[in-house]
Order: C-alpha cells, then sequence, then structure tokens
C-alpha cells in the first residue's frame, strides 16, 4: 500500500474558531491545517460571484473562503452539516467549486448519519487512517476547551472593552490571547494563554459607569458571532460605550445543551411551543432574559434570507411590545456597508440613550 | 401551505370525528395583499399568502389547523419554515383571540404522524379510539387520492404532445394565484403539463438520490425524483419557485448544475400583480424547445 499521505485540511472561517479546529486538525487527527486567509471584501466578491442569487450569505461567504483555502494549498476540505439550510452546504458548494475546475477532496459530515457513533469513526478514518483514537478523543476534547476559552474571553472582553481606561491595552490583552490560541500545540499552551489573558484583562483599569447602557445580541448562529460578517457590530456598539452582552456561541449552543435546550423552553413555553428552528428557543429565551434584565435594548443579527430567524422576529416583536425594550433589526448580505450600519447604530444608540435618561 | 398535499387527509380527519371544516377561499389578491402586511417583509411569497389566508379565517372557526411538520427520518426534513408555523400563527395573531390547533410531526424526536394525529383527537376531546379509527380512514384517503393523481400524471405522460415538466412544491404548483398561472398558460398554448411532485413518492426518494445525494428536503427529494424518472418523458422542465425560497435557492441551482440534457427554464415567482411577464418568458422558453426540436 501506498504511504497515506498527510492532508491539508480546511474550514471556511468562521468568527474566532478557527484556531480550535486547527487544534484538532493537526494535535487531534495528525493532519496539517490551511488556515484561510483573513476574509476580506474579495472573499465576498469570490463567493457572491459563484453562488445562487437568495441562497443565504454565510454561504456565500463560505464559498469565498473556501476558493482561498484552496489557493493557500488547501487539498482537503471539511464542510458540517446542520439543521437548516446548513446541511445542504456541503453538496452544492462542491458542485460549485469542481464546476470551477478545483481539484480536492471534500469531506462532508451530510454524507453521514452523525446519530450513529459508528459514522463518526469513519469521518475520522477519512482524514488519517492511522489515527490513534485515545489520543484523538483527548485531544479533541481539548480543542472543544480552547473553544470554550475563546468564547469566555470573547464575552468578557466585548462586556468590557468600551470602557477600557487606558490607550487600547484592553485590546492588545485579547489579541494576545487570540494569537495564544492560534499558537497552541498543547493544553499547556491551551491553558496558560487563558489564564495570562484573564489576568491581562483583569488588570486594565476600566471607567466603567455604575449603571452603563446594555445591550444583548441575539441571531442567526453564523453572522451574528462573526465579526467580519456583521461588520464588527460588537465593537461598532462597545466604542460607543456599551455593554455587549451575547449567549450565542458554541460553548452555549452546542457543548452545554447536548440533549436540547427543552430547560430553555420552559420559561418561553407562552411565546413558543416548539423548536421554530435551530437556534428559535435560544434567541427568543436570551431575547426575555435581555427585556427581564432591563438591558437597554436588544439588536438581532441575521444574514439575508436565513428563514429560521425571519420566523424569530413576530415573536421578538411581541418582546419588544411586552417590555417596552427596543429591538433593533439588522440584515446583512453582501452590499451591506459600513456606513450605512454605523447611521443605523448611532440612530439606535442615541434612542437607547435618551430612554434611559428619561426613564 | 401543506393544504394541497394534506387536504384529504385533514378534511376526512375531522370529518369522521363529526366536526365541521371551513377551508378559505382562493388565493387572490387581497388575501396576498393582507398577507404581506401581516408578514416579515423577507418571508418567502409563499408565507405571505398563507398568512392571508389564515387572516380571512381569523374568527370564522373554533380552531384554525397550523401543524408543526419538522421531518419525517433523517435526511426527510421540511424547511424550518414548517417548524414555526404554529409559533409563527399564534405570534403574528396574538391580539385576535383565535385558538389554534396543532399537531407535531418529528420523526427524528420520535414523534410520528399517527401519536400526533391521536394526540391532536384527545386535545379535541375525542376517545383515543375514535381519534385512532378517523386517523386510519383518513391516511387512506390520503393515499388513494395521491395515487389516484398519480396515475393521471402517467396518463398524460402517455399522451402525444409537447410536454413540460413543472417542478415546484405543490403549495406553489397549485396555488391559483401563482403557479397556476404558468399550467394555464401551458394548457393554452397546447402543452401537456406534468407535475416533478406527483408521482410514487417511495420510487421518488429513491431515484432522488441520482441527482442529490445528500438532499435533506422531503419535498425536494420528491421533486428530484420526479426529475429522475421524467427527464427522459418530457421536452423541458420549468423549475418554478416563489420568491426566496429557502430549499429551491439551493436545489434548484443544483439541478440546473447537473441536468444538462432537458432544457430548463429558473422560474421565481414574486408578487407581481400581472402575468405578461411570466407569460413572455415562457413563450420564449416554448420557442426554444420548439426550435431546438426543429419545429419552428
Amino acid at each position: 500500500m501506498a504511504e497515506a499521505k498527510i492532508r491539508s485540511v480546511s474550514f471556511p472561517r468562521y468568527a474566532e474558531y478557527n484556531c480550535a479546529f486547527k487544534y484538532i486538525i493537526e494535535q487531534a487527527l495528525g493532519c496539517r491545517y490551511v488556515m484561510p486567509p483573513v476574509l476580506t471584501k474579495r472573499t465576498m466578491e469570490l463567493g457572491t460571484k459563484y453562488s445562487p442569487d437568495f441562497v443565504c450569505t454565510p454561504f456565500k461567504t463560505m464559498l469565498g473562503s473556501m476558493i482561498e483555502a484552496l489557493e493557500a494549498g488547501a487539498d482537503t476540505l471539511f464542510m458540517t452539516h446542520g439543521l437548516c439550510r446548513l446541511g445542504y452546504y456541503g453538496e452544492l458548494l462542491e458542485q460549485i467549486l469542481r464546476d470551477l475546475g478545483y481539484q480536492f477532496d471534500f469531506i462532508n459530515l451530510s454524507d453521514y448519519d452523525m446519530s450513529k457513533k459508528k459514522e463518526y469513526i469513519r469521518v475520522v478514518r477519512r482524514f488519517n487512517p492511522k489515527v490513534n483514537y485515545a489520543r484523538f478523543l483527548l485531544q479533541f476534547m481539548e480543542g472543544l476547551r480552547m473553544a470554550e476559552y475563546v468564547d469566555d474571553i470573547t464575552a468578557e472582553y466585548y462586556r468590557n472593552c468600551g470602557f477600557d481606561a487606558t490607550e487600547g491595552q484592553y485590546k492588545r490583552a485579547y489579541q494576545d490571547f487570540l494569537t495564544a490560541m492560534y499558537t497552541a500545540r498543547s493544553r499547556a499552551d491551551v491553558e496558560a494563554g487563558y489564564r495570562a489573558a484573564k489576568a491581562a484583562l483583569g488588570a486594565v483599569p476600566l471607567d466603567k459607569p455604575q449603571q452603563p447602557l446594555r445591550v444583548g445580541i441575539v441571531g442567526e448562529f453564523y453572522t451574528a458571532m462573526d465579526a467580519f460578517s456583521n461588520l464588527e457590530l460588537e465593537q461598532k456598539l462597545a466604542d460607543m460605550r456599551v455593554e455587549v452582552h451575547r449567549w450565542m456561541n458554541v460553548t452555549n449552543q452546542f457543548l452545554r445543551y447536548g440533549s436540547g435546550q427543552k430547560n430553555l423552553r420552559v420559561k418561553v413555553r407562552d411565546l413558543s411551543r416548539y423548536d421554530m428552528g435551530p437556534t428559535s428557543t435560544a434567541n427568543i429565551w436570551y431575547a426575555r432574559e435581555c427585556a427581564e434584565r432591563g438591558f437597554d435594548g436588544i439588536v438581532h443579527i441575521k444574514s439575508a434570507g436565513c428563514t429560521p430567524e425571519i420566523d424569530v422576529m413576530p415573536v421578538l416583536q411581541n418582546i419588544s411590545a411586552d417590555y417596552k425594550v427596543p429591538v433593533l433589526y439588522l440584515t446583512y448580505d453582501a452590499q451591506t456597508s459600513d456606513v450605512g450600519l454605523m447611521t443605523r447604530l448611532e440612530a439606535f444608540y442615541d434612542m437607547i440613550e435618551m430612554r434611559k435618561k428619561v426613564l | 401551505m401543506l393544504y394541497y398535499r394534506c387536504y384529504a387527509l385533514w378534511k376526512t380527519f375531522f370529518q369522521k370525528l363529526g366536526m365541521e371544516t371551513v377551508v378559505s377561499a382562493p388565493t387572490d389578491r387581497e388575501i396576498m395583499e393582507r398577507g404581506t402586511a401581516l408578514a416579515i417583509d423577507e418571508a418567502c411569497l409563499s408565507l405571505k399568502v398563507y398568512l392571508g389566508h389564515v387572516a380571512a379565517l381569523v374568527g370564522r372557526c373554533d380552531y384554525i389547523l397550523a401543524p408543526r411538520v419538522s421531518n419525517f427520518g433523517r435526511q426527510r426534513a421540511m424547511c424550518t419554515r414548517f417548524e414555526s408555523t404554529p409559533d409563527l400563527v399564534r405570534n403574528v395573531f396574538r391580539d385576535s383571540r383565535q385558538k389554534f390547533l396543532s399537531y407535531e410531526v418529528d420523526a427524528e424526536q420520535k414523534k410520528g404522524e399517527e401519536d400526533a394525529f391521536l394526540e391532536m383527537g384527545k386535545e379535541l376531546g375525542c376517545t383515543a379510539k375514535e381519534a385512532k379509527r378517523a386517523y386510519k380512514a383518513a391516511k387512506k384517503a390520503e393515499l388513494v387520492q395521491h395515487k389516484a393523481r398519480v396515475q393521471k400524471q402517467e396518463q398524460l405522460c402517455r399522451r402525444e404532445g409537447m410536454k413540460i415538466l413543472i417542478a415546484a412544491h405543490s403549495y406553489v404548483a397549485e396555488d391559483p394565484y401563482m403557479g397556476k398561472t404558468v399550467t394555464d398558460y401551458l394548457k393554452k398554448a397546447g402543452i401537456i403539463p406534468l407535475r416533478a411532485d406527483l408521482v410514487d413518492r417511495d420510487a421518488a426518494l429513491k431515484r432522488s438520490r441520482e441527482l442529490s445525494s445528500t438532499c435533506k428536503w422531503e419535498i425536494s427529494r420528491e421533486i428530484l425524483g420526479g426529475i429522475a424518472l421524467r427527464r427522459e418523458t418530457v421536452d423541458g422542465i420549468i423549475l418554478l419557485s416563489a420568491f426566496p425560497c429557502g430549499p429551491d435557492a439551493m436545489v434548484n441551482e443544483l439541478i440546473a448544475r447537473r441536468v444538462k440534457d432537458v432544457p430548463l427554464l429558473n422560474l421565481v415567482l414574486d408578487s407581481q400583480s400581472g402575468t405578461a411577464g411570466v407569460e413572455t418568458r415562457l413563450e420564449s422558453f416554448i420557442d426554444i424547445i420548439r426550435f431546438k426540436e426543429g419545429k419552428l
């Protein structure tokens, strides 16, 4: 048998989780990881050019990112499955890339019945037939832990970065943390990076008023979390001296609720009896939570054409009416501009700030 | 939105339980406009029409049926819109005090259709036995009706003349204000319109794999299977969808990339009131087919 070649695997850019993908691909699966270039306007142009018109925007972003990953030397692309249209991304992405003439191997989770454990092993073997399972499991769990740390630090960062009393120390500490995660090669690296970041963020003096403006972010799983896709909405809000809270992240959506979000639904049953889509229950629950905790505003983020999130909007409108909390609905497509977003955010900020003074 | 697929099932079930059913009038301009006003702008045309129909029924009956149909098993899912329907209408029509009735089909969570109907029967105050009998009769009626429609398609297939396959969800293809204008035009032009989704469902699900190995939507798979079954019989295929249908946006793109031997027309309907635009496109599509076959 010929010597098995080591794969160069890539997965499209996705918020700051690519460090965890990299860790899992390299440490757990023993492959090489090709980091796709940072998302830029070019990524979007490539993706939009070759995508069907009214597919959701993350599809276009991912297609662009995959093309750039192939240009960067990847020979294997990986695609996940999912509960909404995401579950069909893989096959169409592969077809479009093949029609364009790219040559690569495609590992698509939608090809496998992921409710069966046996299938996981098949997927793992496709990455690397000689994989050591004990090592794989251990390193895989560490990769997930890295994702949890990223979520934890990111949440802390956006809550406080608007109140940094120094000249950008807070932001530097966050970026140092990300660098540590992107370069981590062992559990010790991950743990040390996390502890250092906690300490560094805690050491920066903050200038936060007693009752700062607080805004909760809800929305679609990709666009709400990916700073490039939402045009750095969280940073923009934070820079206006707002505490930004977002529940939706990999930790909360996947790692903490393996058996479904039934317990979250208890509190929103009057608004939504069933799951209305993959992230509806969590979003409705969190929006009500924000409203009850007296947040000054809620921002709902989705990509154009995201069916599940469109269906959540009437529920959010009712929450908004019941609790008298302003909700800003933002839809992102490939053409959304920085300036347009800024105008809307400024207006939203002025409004919630005025309300806070009056109320 | 499932009315055209399920009306035999629903109607028989409630009739057997001794209940009266009220059906909203066929879609017209007023229904479409009312629905559009109620819906979020970006929602698909089908949902807008659906909300228009619900609005027309509000206050006219004790319950309005709004089921949640999530999936019939692995890779047999419905668009997430069918998951959200009951909660969506309850939220949109919150102030009307209208009561809604729903049942939940989610085979991946072990909630089959039969159990769902029994539960609904219980909610309406019927005994389990009555509900079970009603469901059995209803299911039978549905199958008989579907079989008859498939047979009619088979007959049409054997007829002489130009045939065009319409690949669309039933709620688009059969809606008088949407897809029916297309069928009517084809008939007027002397063409036999066939429907991709009116085929034997099991066979279609199997054959759908030829065109797409991971397609996860039940109805899209029936359409794909229908195309696989009929692509040799027909002279052209119209991919008919409502703007901006989520599954169709992707599946139709894939069909266009994989079905290369038959002329394809990708027709997306929006809420325009005139039919002239659609007619022009159909006319030129027919001309292309005739030209290709040397009949023009």
